[in-house]
């Protein structure tokens, strides 16, 4: 297990009233289970966070494989995809 | 289909301030069928009017205001103008558009466009009543700065006006309608050079349209798909523009320092959700917008517009600043002293790197902000060190050096994205017609990290989906809707789905699609269709009486795009216009990676073939395809 800070940015911040948490996971799909935990007593169950829905960042890195396994100190950012300037 | 096109006023404007009369410009429905409207339609009219010894300052030079068949049709986000013009900043043709209430006001008078030419000898508010003009005096007007000027001018009219920067020539000044801005290439000074203070409209006319029953069906259809798409329905409403800081940061194209780096370690201080979360007080909208992305906060007890994302981007990272508050009060100052947010903050930090580095000791540095309220009234005013910062960062870097990190293309300050983050961007700045302007360079960016999660450091057909990006924007603002309009394109899968299988798969392909979207550009007949997502076409056709396909689309995009080139060579402009400052071509924004750097010639010279052009100039051969009669400057290159 690593001790990581997850991030939320966008409009998954906004809806899951989330913005950031310390929280200790094996692999970056675990993030979705802990944080959807704290979701489920405030949001709506279509506000969910799943792993398909977030652009993620693990210490500025782009990351695709939900398996990736983290390490302790890691900064994990969840976005979600915007456009438009 | 229809003979006569529907969905039109059907009539031209054309003012002469010299001489205080107004008369008919001839305008027929195969000009129409030509140019579509709004923005092309404008640079058509220019390009029949500049001669090559033409400058912006010049009495001669035509300012064209310019609406699309869609403004006034009551489909959703269609309230968009256009005002083009030869630029003082660039000296070259300039287009900028805008979103406030004057083009469905100029259109409900009964016209579709408005050109003005002359001087006026003292300062003028110009007065349209649908038949009727009126040159009112406007000596109680000037000196008066953006909103205490429109306060002055009938409520139900809608409204032009500049603020103490287009008065004072500054070379980015801004003309405003409402709180929105027609910001870039110093529209707002050409408005100032004639003494015109404001432009307003009234009428009650309303453009008959094609098939009422069928574009009510369409709207209502464009309306449900604009709310449905995660960009338009969720993001934008929510978030704003500003939504992109921290995706850009994430990516690397933030715009920081001076565009030596693309990322700001305190960008949340500056970011969308902070905007959001602490200072948001309501959306607000321009009319018949159903988006909402625009921010009202709070400055100094007042409601006002809140900044979009190049305005805290570039007042914030790009100068070193984390204060959001003094972004907030900035971006209120800028609108009210009538500035372009984008080349005020481009020429700030560039002299803040001059003096940095000993060339020009202007007293501005990175992260010092306590002064800039002040240097903003002095680049409005033209008084000190605000003199030479209103003429812009190429002009500074004449007097002081710094040439490749005087970050500008064709002597227009870029947009907030950092293009050695998304390579493809990089190409759109650098070609794009009008300068370093994020839009008109096809905005790229969003398929290269923002929206869409393309390969950004690739060059591979990155030359061929510029094209067609800039040419189907070209034609979706040319028929008067937001640009924003097209990201509903993208299937939502795409965007909310950045991990599913199907995605990564697509994405994966995109830069290798460049030959067959190669093949659409130069033979746009292919695309004689229309595909369910892209409801622009549909509205057009019911609107006015033509039947559009994607194919005009991309033809009138790229008959756009040529003119408005062949506008820019008759002015002057050379072969080796399309490039960026050497920082953004030859650095590495991270030294570990080799790509990161534009690797522009590469990109151009496929770039160039695709358009047919041959350094950046069309070819006889392809301006014969475009039926644009050829200038003899480009006669005499013999290409």
């Amino acid at each position: 297990m690593a001790k990581v800070t997850v991030k939320l940015f966008g409009v998954m911040r906004l809806d899951s009233k989330i913005s950031g948490a310390q929280i200790e996971i094996e692999r970056i799909s675990d993030i979705f289970n802990v944080l959807n935990e704290n979701i489920k007593s405030e949001a709506p169950q279509e506000k969910l966070l799943s792993f398909n829905d977030a652009v993620v960042f693990v210490n500025g890195e782009r990351c695709k494989k939900k398996s990736f396994k983290p390490s302790n100190g890691d900064e994990i950012w969840l976005m979600s995809p915007s456009s438009g300037g | 289909m229809n003979e006569k096109l529907l969905g039109y006023a059907g009539r031209v404007l054309k003012i002469d301030l010299t001489r205080k009369t107004f008369e008919d410009f001839p305008w027929t429905d195969s000009d129409r069928r030509r140019t579509l409207g709004g923005k092309i339609m404008a640079a058509d009219i220019l390009h029949s009017h500049i001669t090559p010894d033409m400058k912006a300052f010049d009495e001669d030079n035509w300012l064209v205001i310019s609406t699309g068949p869609l403004t006034g049709c009551a489909c959703p986000n269609t309230s968009r103008f256009n005002i083009s013009t030869i630029s003082p900043l660039t000296n070259i043709v300039t287009s900028s558009n805008c979103g406030g209430d004057f083009g469905l006001s100029l259109k409900k008078a009964g016209f579709d466009a408005l050109i003005i030419t002359g001087r006026s000898e003292n300062p003028v508010h110009i007065e349209i009543l649908e038949d009727d003009v009126s040159f009112n005096d406007a000596s109680q007007l000037w000196g008066m700065k953006v909103s205490e000027a429109q306060e002055k001018l009938q409520k139900r009219h809608g409204k032009l006006v500049i603020g103490p920067a287009g008065e004072n020539k500054v070379l980015y000044a801004a003309v405003f309608s409402g709180e929105r801005a027609a910001g870039r290439g110093g529209v707002g000074a050409v408005f100032g050079d004639k003494n015109i203070k404001a432009v307003t409209a009234f009428g009650s006319k309303n453009a008959e349209v094609y098939d009422r029953e069928n574009l009510k069906k369409i709207n209502k259809k464009w309306v449900e798909q604009l709310r449905a798409n995660p960009l338009t329905g969720r993001q934008l409403p929510k978030l704003g523009t500003a939504a992109l800081i921290s995706p850009m940061q994430a990516h690397h194209i933030l715009a920081t320092k001076n565009f030596s780096a693309g990322r700001f370690d305190d960008f949340e201080k500056i970011s969308g959700e902070e905007l959001a979360q602490n200072h948001l007080i309501k959306n607000a909208a321009c009319t018949t917008c159903v988006i909402r992305c625009g921010r009202v906060v709070q400055v100094d007890g007042k409601a006002v517009k809140g900044p979009e994302l190049e305005t805290l981007g570039l007042l914030g990272a790009n100068i070193m600043n984390d204060d959001i508050e003094l972004i907030l009060k900035w971006n209120y100052e800028l609108d009210e002293l009538g500035m372009d947010t984008i080349s005020t903050a481009g020429s700030i930090a560039f002299a803040m790197e001059l003096d940095e580095k000993g060339l020009w000791d202007s007293g501005l540095k990175f992260g010092k902000t306590d002064n800039l309220s002040d240097v903003f009234n002095d680049i409005a005013y033209r008084r000190g060190i605000g003199d030479i910062l209103a003429d812009g960062t190429k002009r500074m870097s004449d007097k002081f050096g710094g040439a490749e990190f005087a970050i500008h293309a064709k002597g227009m300050e870029l947009a907030a994205y950092e293009p050695r983050g998304a390579v493809g961007q990089g190409l759109g700045y650098a070609t794009a017609n009008r300068g370093g302007c994020h839009l008109n360079a096809g905005y790229l960016v969003v398929a290269e990290g923002l929206g869409l999660d393309v390969d950004a450091l690739t060059p591979h057909g990155k030359a061929a989906l510029a094209i067609m990006f800039q040419n189907l924007m070209e034609c979706i603002s040319a028929a008067g809707s937001c640009l924003f309009t097209s990201y509903a394109v993208f299937p939502s899968f795409l965007i909310d789905k950045p991990n599913s299988f199907l995605t990564k798969a697509i994405l994966a392909c995109f830069p290798y699609f460049g030959p067959v979207v190669n093949l659409l550009n130069k033979h746009t007949g292919i695309a004689k269709i229309n595909i369910p997502l892209l409801l622009h076409p549909y509205a057009l056709t019911f609107a006015t009486g033509m039947k559009v396909t994607m194919a005009d689309l991309l033809k009138w995009g790229d008959y756009g795009y040529n003119i408005e080139r062949v506008s820019n060579i008759i002015l002057g402009q050379g072969k080796g216009a399309d490039t960026l400052p050497k920082r953004l071509l030859d650095e590495k924004q991270i030294e570990s990676n080799e790509k990161t750097k534009v690797p522009l010639d590469k990109m151009k010279n496929t770039y160039y073939r695709a358009r047919g052009w041959k350094n950046g100039i069309p070819t006889i051969k392809k301006l014969n395809k475009l039926k644009i009669e050829i200038p003899e400057a480009i006669k005499a290159l013999n290409l």
